[in-house]
């Protein structure tokens, strides 16, 4: 068992974090967020070309460093602690997780240009009228002879508005709450340039980040755009989901360490009755129970991280625990955290009230408490491991580290 | 002991549901149910103020002398019941309820006949001027500075968090008259002509991006002696007098079991794991529990009101009110963010209808709005409710409080 990081998981982490420390503000990130561009280009140039974290985790063979999931949970905490908007789950964890299982020429293309920090991949599955992360989907892609025809509507279709590429889940065979009979298409795509069978919707989301609803009427597509087999898109999206979902738990505890350590110096800093307010045992109490909530979350993190290469059912449990421990933990922070600064914490002048957005809506992505409860439940046999009296996060596979 | 209404209660019900059938138009309704937090649409909640006036019913807690109904506690429960049920817009609590008792209990009689009239018209609209930047919830030790120079104070200093200082031609303030040992003491409360030379209000913007709170800046601002309510250096008596009407008053239940009807109409419509959400039963029990927790409120809110007919004091009880009902309140807003889904975390206030203006947003030409407009509201919602228990007393001052007078610790 082993939890220390090597000395090229150290350096990168540094090298993020000082990267991030000296060229990405609080202020200048939210305009740009909140410009017609809602994000800023050249610090994405950078991440690829100075500090390398774009290809820090892709294969060697598409010009990545082979870098694994303890690489992408330091960079996505690191990321977090700097409440980074550019695109860095959708793009590299998640549509590069499912381009590299994928395979093919087409997806080698893009995971080239991922790397290099040419491309921007966005995964388009929600619909409007399904429950989400269940993999209800109605958008449908038929066949009509060489070609597929793309019809239906995705909702909050996240970083859309600045992707490269959309990976479009589609149903091709089967009912719309069937498991099986996904097929996943890989589309050229750009928001300010539209074909007119593509109707794209682009919003800004509440914690500054931009999402489109996109409706396909009809859409034509080459053969070429089927990713992977026709049908089976749930065994690269089982995989690539848990590793997203993975990496946005790690973000989440960087957001956390980040507003954390914020309370606490204002807790010093704020006086009140002529003394800081710190000093109020039921504040004390409060602030040692959201350091307690964070400790619980740093070890989540872990086991979902160390787990990602396990057997899928261990994996997704795994992943599920963390994500219920890190939503759990994002609201009991996030709102002390507000709650501690007083008037101050419902304001957009400190970054605390930045911060608690963004851990508001890391709640709801891949898979809300609700949604991951279940799934774990699903994937724990209760009965046989009290007869076995099997237990803990170490039987049954392959040990910690 | 029953908890039934009395016939005459009953009637009165009846009278009160009439009314308000015939008087609020959909718009109004509209702004009572996209309402993104405590504040609603200033217009509308003018608008209705101005209906409720000409029934009689504006200022229905006033002495009847000055136009209040000299109605039992009964029926102001169950006439701002009926009212929630209704979806009207809720009435600006600072002057009707706030300043409003301040002066006809301190006020000299020129100065009720000036301002009690126009509170009810809206010709005066006034914004509450007590937190400072260092002085929150110690409130007592306020420092925006008044100097006694002839017929005036001169003030200089600033007040934070004011809400709608930008709607108001009116301030209620604390300033410092004294310094002295004991920091309730040397409090004066004024009422302050907006308009006066060296007031610069700034807006701030909150986590919603709605701008209703400001910082409002006093240079040397004059304000004649003929606006303090009560004795100069005593305005600490009139603070005290006035925040029990802060606290304690209006019931929550209403409100709070009406967002959890529309939960439930929404959920009945929003796809869950499997079928409808409100079929989740991991959905069904958050909403049961919540239920259950206003149930039970509003038998709380009926105990307080029975003390309060036979005329005692609610004391403590405001307190307790105050915490169950914003930890309720707020929890409702997190379960309607649930069931918004991913549409709830689209940044949407155009399809709302907030306290104030919404800063750094440009809706969309077309209006698009993904989702339906509660869906708009909930994240809104959530973020605006965390001022709940921090305002009037944050939630952890009001257990201070209870711990002190109510257990004796
Ligand atoms: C939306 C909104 C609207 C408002 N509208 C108005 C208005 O119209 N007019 C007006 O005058 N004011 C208004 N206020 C201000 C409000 O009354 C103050 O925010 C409140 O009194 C808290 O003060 P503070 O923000 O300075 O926080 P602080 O007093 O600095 O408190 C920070 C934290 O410390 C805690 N704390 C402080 N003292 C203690 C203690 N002794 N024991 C334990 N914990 C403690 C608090 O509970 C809080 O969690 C508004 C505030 C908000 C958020």
């Amino acid at each position: 068992m082993d939890f220390t990081l090597s000395a090229e998981q150290s350096e990168l982490r540094s090298t993020v974090s000082s990267f991030l420390r000296k060229r990405y503000e609080l202020e200048p990130s939210r305009s740009a967020a909140r410009s017609s561009i809602g994000w800023q280009p050249e610090i994405w140039q950078a991440f690829a070309e100075e500090i390398g974290i774009l290809a820090a985790t892709l294969p060697e063979e598409v010009g990545g460093d082979g870098g694994g999931a303890v690489e992408t949970m330091v960079i996505a905490e690191e990321l977090g602690r700097a409440l980074v908007v550019e695109p860095f789950v959708s793009t590299v964890v998640l549509g590069a997780g499912l381009l590299r299982r994928a395979g093919g020429s087409k997806a080698r293309a893009v995971l080239e240009g991922i790397a290099s920090g040419r491309e921007r991949v966005a995964l388009a599955i929600d619909e409007p009228d399904s429950y989400p992360s269940g993999y209800e989907v109605a958008t449908s892609a038929t066949r009509a002879g060489d070609e597929w025809v793309l019809t239906g509507t995705k909702t909050m279709v996240g970083d859309a508005p600045l992707a490269t590429r959309l990976l479009v889940v589609a149903r091709t065979s089967g009912e719309r709450r069937d498991p099986a009979g996904l097929s996943l298409f890989l589309l050229d795509f750009d928001a300010s340039d539209l074909p007119a069978d593509v109707k794209v919707h682009s919003y800004r989301t509440i914690d500054d980040r931009w999402a489109a609803d996109i409706e396909f009427r009809d859409v034509r597509l080459p053969a070429e755009a089927l990713l992977g087999e026709a049908d089976h898109a749930g065994s690269l999206l089982d995989p690539a989901m848990d590793e997203a979902t993975a990496a946005v738990c790690a973000e989440a505890v960087g957001l956390m360490r980040k507003v954390f350590a914020d309370t606490v110096a204002y807790a010093k800093e704020r006086r009140q009755f002529g003394q800081p307010i710190g000093s109020f045992q039921a504040l004390q109490h409060r602030m040692v129970d959201m350091h307690i909530e964070l400790e619980r979350s740093v070890s989540a993190a872990y086991l979902a991280t160390l787990r990602l290469g396990d057997a899928p059912d261990q994996r997704a449990r795994a992943v599920s625990a963390a994500k219920v421990t890190l939503s759990r933990a994002a609201k009991f922070i996030g709102e002390n955290a507000v709650q501690l600064h007083g008037g101050m914490g419902m304001t957009q002048e400190l970054a605390v009230g930045h911060f608690f957005k963004r851990l508001t809506a890391i709640q709801a992505e891949y898979g809300d408490a609700d949604f991951h409860r279940v799934r774990y439940a699903r994937l724990s046999d209760h009965r046989s491991r009290a007869a076995t009296g099997e237990a803990g996060v170490r039987s049954g596979a392959v040990a910690v580290g | 002991m029953d908890l039934q209404y009395s016939p005459a209660d009953e009637e009165f019900r009846d009278e009160v549901r009439t009314f308000l059938e015939e008087n609020l138009t959909p718009e109004l309704r509209r702004a009572g149910r996209l309402a993104t937090s405590v504040y609603h649409d200033h217009e509308a909640s003018m608008k209705w103020q101005e209906i409720l006036r000409r029934r009689g019913w504006a200022a229905p807690g006033w002495p009847v002398e000055h136009g209040g109904c000299g109605w039992t506690a009964s029926q102001h429960y169950i006439f701002s019941r009926e009212s929630t049920i209704a979806g009207a817009p809720a009435l600006s609590p600072m002057g009707i309820k706030m300043v409003a008792h301040a002066i006809i209990k301190f006020g000299t009689e020129e100065q009720k006949e000036y301002f009690l009239p126009r509170i009810l018209t809206g010709e005066v609209f006034f914004c509450q001027g007590y937190s400072e930047p260092e002085s929150g919830s110690d409130l007592a030790s306020l420092a925006m500075q008044a100097v006694d120079d002839g017929d005036d104070l001169v003030c200089t200093g600033s007040k934070i968090w004011t809400t709608h200082a930008g709607e108001a031609n009116w301030m209620f303030a604390l300033v410092r008259t004294t310094r002295g040992p004991k920091k309730q003491q040397g409090i004066t409360f004024v009422l302050v002509d907006m308009k006066s030379p060296g007031i610069e209000v700034q807006p701030l913007v909150m986590t919603s991006g709605e701008q209703i709170q400001n910082q409002v800046f006093f240079d040397q601002v004059r304000i004649p002696k003929k606006n303090v309510i009560g004795q100069i250096d005593d305005g600490w008596t009139v603070a005290k007098y006035l925040l029990e009407f802060e606290r304690g008053g209006s019931p929550a239940s209403a409100k709070l079991q009406v967002q959890l009807d529309e939960i439930a109409q929404a959920a009945a419509n929003r796809p869950g794991p499997n079928g409808p959400l409100l079929d989740d039963p991991l959905f069904a029990v958050k909403l049961a529990d919540l239920r259950i927790r206003c149930d039970v409120l509003e038998v709380l809110e009926y105990r307080n009101l029975a003390r309060l007919s036979e005329g005692k004091n609610p004391g403590t009880a405001s307190s307790l009110l105050k915490i169950i009902n914003t930890e309720l309140s707020q929890d409702i807003t997190v379960l309607a963010l649930e069931a918004a889904g991913p549409q709830g975390l689209a940044y949407q206030p155009h399809a709302t209808m907030p306290g104030g203006p919404v800063h750094d947003h440009s809706p969309p030409q077309d209006g698009y709005v993904s989702g339906e407009a509660w869906q708009a509201v909930a994240p809104l919602h959530y973020f605006n409710d965390r001022a709940g228990t921090i305002y009037a007393g944050s939630n952890e001052i009001q257990r201070n409080i209870l711990a002190k007078a109510e257990l004796g610790l």
